[in-house]
């Protein structure tokens, strides 16, 4: 029951995690419509600073924060010269932004390199609890975090910046003939869910309590796409909703794939998952691009 | 240095040959593709079960393949592309599907072949350094490179002088003027995807004669595809095959100054280096900001 009960914490801190993440990639699309295909990026960036600083005695706080603003940094590399291209070469540009990024870590010894970084502090360690104890209010901790980034999104939504966001996606020229400097509100949106996903990889980093160039492979961010679009594009509730039902059907669908079945090896299995992952965003993208929470106006590219 | 630059053509020659389908999937029919590099891998591995299975020589599984990458492309258009199109979808909708397409494609792979890395069963003396020359080339790899040509000078044939040709260029410049001048769009398109994903699937092939083949080896290939057509100007298939080459030198060189695990961004920021100081690319027309 108790190792249940963990299993359960667990897939709850993934739901939650990702979630931040994707508020994040929605903050970019949904609400800008800037075509980000290297939102992994940012979340290695968060990652590696915070478990580069923790494991040389940073105070955790300030790691996060730390990891965040170098996810910023890094957007406002990629985002100078990529904001100015047209929407299809943001997406190759970032895209590519990623890979590289991981050949680097990849590469590099101040991040260990394929080896990897471990060992280094978490928060709430000081509490005298039991592992799985430490694990629920680790999800305590992570599900207020993004409780807190899910409500500043939606009060910035709603702001005149975030009207102005939405007009930019609607209509560039409307908003250029409005007086408004496109270049920089589609920059400061890019940095915002760039440090977004820097804290969600801080996030990670204390979850997995070890990282490696690994963990951050171009299919996390279409991991990420997959639940905006399936929640809903342009919606906050959608990413939850879209974290949930992804992690669930992950769970569900693993639980089928931990033994081999029949001929097939649990390699072949996970193959097929990940099939089912692309069958379902292909299908989404014919049948419902706006997915279950999302209107049609809200694909502003989309008309 | 001379070395590196014979490599570079050998790599550039196969970049060229799938960067082509790539970008007339891309002016054509105003698709970003991202699953045009798992329809190379799929050209490599349909070539592989062949060659492995049926003893089939490398060369005679060419044909076979590009009928396979064909016809895999139209059904992609069958099954995907066009009840998008009739449903007036976005570019970005068509983005994220071909996402969604090269994931399953890869995958679908992994499931029937395995994740690990296989080789053609080629002739040894295939593999052996040619004698008297200035740089080291095995056999294979200057077939590699007679192949291209080739097959580009099949291409401009088709481009130039044949009706359907015409009818391509003519829907890459401006679509709607071209269907009222009485183009058959569909047929047009059709085409498209025959050459598109023929190439692809043949560039699949040429590539696992100087590479181990492995699931992701097309999903790796795209950026530099990429970098290609945009280098030689997007939706220039002249551009494209010029591209590729410089890519692929571009590439092959940076190792004499850098690890090799830097290949592949190196052919990225040579890109980005375009993009930023002439986005038009060497035989681009149009502006892309």
């Amino acid at each position: 029951m108790s190792m249940l009960l963990g299993y359960f914490a667990g897939f709850l801190t993934n739901v939650v995690i990702y979630t931040l993440f994707v508020i994040g990639l929605n903050l970019q699309f949904g609400y800008t419509g800037l075509i980000n295909f290297g939102h992994v990026a940012f979340l290695a960036v968060g990652a590696y600073t915070v478990a580069i600083l923790v494991t040389h005695h940073a105070p955790i706080l300030l790691a996060v924060l730390a990891g965040m603003a170098v996810a910023a940094l890094f957007s406002f590399l990629l985002g100078y010269p990529a904001l100015r291209l047209r929407d299809d070469y943001l997406a190759i540009v970032t895209i590519g932004f990623a890979e590289v990024l991981r050949i680097w870590l990849n590469n590099v010894s101040f991040t260990n390199g394929p080896e990897g970084i471990g060992g280094f502090a978490v928060p709430l360690s000081w509490l005298p609890v039991s592992h799985d104890a430490w694990r629920w209010l680790f999800l305590l901790l992570c599900a207020a975090v993004t409780a807190v980034v899910f409500a500043a999104v939606e009060y910035l939504a709603r702001s005149p910046w975030g009207r102005v966001l939405k007009a930019i996606r609607e209509d560039e020229d409307v908003a250029v003939a409005l007086g408004k400097n496109i270049v920089s509100y589609k920059l400061a949106a890019l940095a915002l869910g760039a440090a977004i996903a820097g804290l969600a990889g801080g996030l990670t980093a204390f979850f997995y309590q070890y990282i490696n160039p690994h963990n951050f492979e171009a299919t996390i961010t279409f991991e990420a796409w997959t639940i905006m679009v399936l929640g809903g594009v342009g919606k906050n509730w959608g990413a939850v909703l879209g974290a949930v039902i992804y992690f669930g059907l992950y769970t569900i669908t693993s639980e089928f794939t931990s033994s081999p079945i029949g001929p097939f090896s649990t390699d072949q299995l996970a193959a097929l998952r990940i099939v089912l992952i692309g069958v379902v965003l292909i299908l989404l993208m014919i049948y419902r691009p706006q997915g279950i929470l999302g209107r049609k106006e809200d694909l502003g590219l989309d008309r | 240095m001379l070395q590196f630059i014979a490599n570079g053509v050998v790599v550039g020659a196969v970049v060229a040959v799938t960067a082509v389908g790539l970008t007339l999937v891309y002016s054509i029919l105003k698709l970003t593709n991202f699953a045009h590099g798992d329809m190379v891998t799929f050209g490599a591995y349909v070539a592989l079960l062949l060659n492995l299975s049926l003893g089939l020589d490398i060369w005679w599984t060419l044909p076979p393949a590009f009928l396979a990458g064909a016809l895999l492309g139209v059904l992609g258009d069958r099954l995907i592309w066009s009840r998008m199109r009739r449903r007036q979808a976005g570019s970005v909708s068509f983005i994220v599907a071909s996402i969604g397409l090269a994931l399953a494609l890869r995958n679908l792979i992994v499931f029937f072949f395995g994740a690990q890395t296989q080789h053609f069963r080629l002739p040894v003396e295939m593999r052996q350094p040619l004698g008297p020359l200035p740089v080291k080339l095995t056999p294979d790899e200057v077939h590699v490179i007679v192949a291209a040509v080739v097959l580009f000078a099949g291409v401009h044939a088709l481009l130039r002088y044949t009706t359907i040709g015409r009818a391509m260029r003519a829907m890459a410049d401006n679509p709607s003027l071209s269907w009222v001048s009485g183009v058959d769009v569909d047929r047009v398109i059709t085409w498209t995807w025959i050459l598109g994903g023929g190439l692809a699937a043949v560039g699949g092939v040429l590539y696992g004669m100087i590479r181990p083949i492995d699931p992701n080896m097309g999903w790796f290939l795209l950026l530099p595809m990429f970098a290609a057509i945009i280098l030689g100007g997007i939706g220039n298939a002249y551009g494209a095959a010029v591209g590729g080459v410089l890519i692929g030198i571009i590439q092959e060189a940076s190792v004499m100054f850098l690890p090799a695990e830097y290949r592949l961004a190196v052919g990225f920021l040579a890109m980005i280096a375009v993009l930023l100081t002439y986005p038009r690319g060497l035989f681009g027309e149009r502006s892309l900001t």
